[in-house]
């Protein structure tokens, strides 16, 4: 049977061969910060993908959602008034707006009746 | 510890790491490579975090350990097995091949000596393995490579025990052939 001692010598021999034929550290190391560096292009290139997508995917369903929804702005167009609607006042423009009674003159409204003059 | 604290430890550690993870990786050169780089990248991005609670040493063992495991487990789920196998059928084929610049025989014999270890140590169960590797190649104790391998320092002695039989016995038999 082997003892320990012989196993030992065994195992340091693979541990010579192994050390032998080892990276050096800097070379690791190099490779890993290649590898850091590569992996933070990745991330930021995944964080501006995701966020393209979901401008798009909100655009999209902002786009959606409106088309579904009732007509909500018919009503808002009735009762809109254009802000050169003031323009089309013109003097006497009152007068066009009722209807004028039986009996009465256009004049009744303008001229104050002799009554009111204090006569 | 900042980066260049930790970079330094590495640097002191990197050798006996490279032996670990070749230990870890069915002793692929490659494979090991890829998972010291992986471990380093982790350790210096704090995503391991070394705690006090063992040596450094025997810490970053561990996570070269479960770095290792994980890297398997995504080789597997790849379905790159199956090209590994390929892989090592050709590397076969080229150490079976005639070598014009064949070395003296002293080193034939350590050549021969260290294949039959690590032929032997192909043979053991993974646990046994590792223990082994542990002690005799990295002169760590049992209870260190018990923490290393996260198992009872009872369940390490056993499969020291076990292991140092079945890898005599094997080295053994091969000496008599």
């Amino acid at each position: 049977m082997m003892d320990d001692s012989e196993i030992r010598q065994r195992f340091a021999q693979l541990r010579e061969a192994d050390q032998e034929s080892a990276p050096s550290f800097a070379q690791t190391y190099v490779r890993t910060r290649a590898r850091r560096s590569l992996r933070a292009t990745r991330r930021v290139r995944a964080l501006v993908i995701a966020t393209a997508a979901a401008v798009v995917i909100a655009a999209i369903g902002l786009a959606y959602a409106r088309s579904l929804s009732p007509p909500a702005a018919t009503p808002e167009i009735a009762t809109w008034r254009a802000p050169s609607d003031v323009l089309l006042r013109i003097p006497g423009s009152e007068l066009l707006g009722e209807m004028p009674a039986l009996g009465a003159s256009v004049l009744d409204t303008m001229i104050p009746k002799p009554s009111n003059r204090g006569i | 510890m900042d980066e260049v604290e930790l970079k330094l430890q590495l640097e002191r550690a990197h050798a006996d790491c490279f032996g670990w993870a070749m230990a870890c990786c069915g002793r692929d050169r490659d494979d090991a490579e890829e998972v010291l780089q992986t471990v380093y990248l982790t350790v210096l991005d704090g995503r391991a975090r070394y705690d006090g609670r063992s040596t450094f040493r025997t810490w970053l063992f561990g996570v070269i350990r479960r770095t290792a495991a994980s890297e398997r487990r995504k080789a597997w789920l790849r379905g790159l097995l199956l090209e590994r196998e390929v892989g090592i059928e050709k590397r076969g084929a080229g150490i079976l091949a005639p070598n014009p610049f064949a070395p003296p025989d002293a080193e034939v014999e350590h050549e021969s000596r260290r294949d039959g270890l690590r032929h032997a140590l192909g043979h053991l169960a993974k646990r046994q393995r590792e223990v082994l590797q542990l002690v005799f190649y990295h002169d760590l104790t049992v209870e260190e490579a018990a923490a290393v391998m996260h198992v009872s320092v009872g369940s390490a002695r056993t499969h020291y025990a076990r292991g140092k039989a079945n890898l005599a016995a094997m080295l053994g038999d091969a000496k008599e052939l």
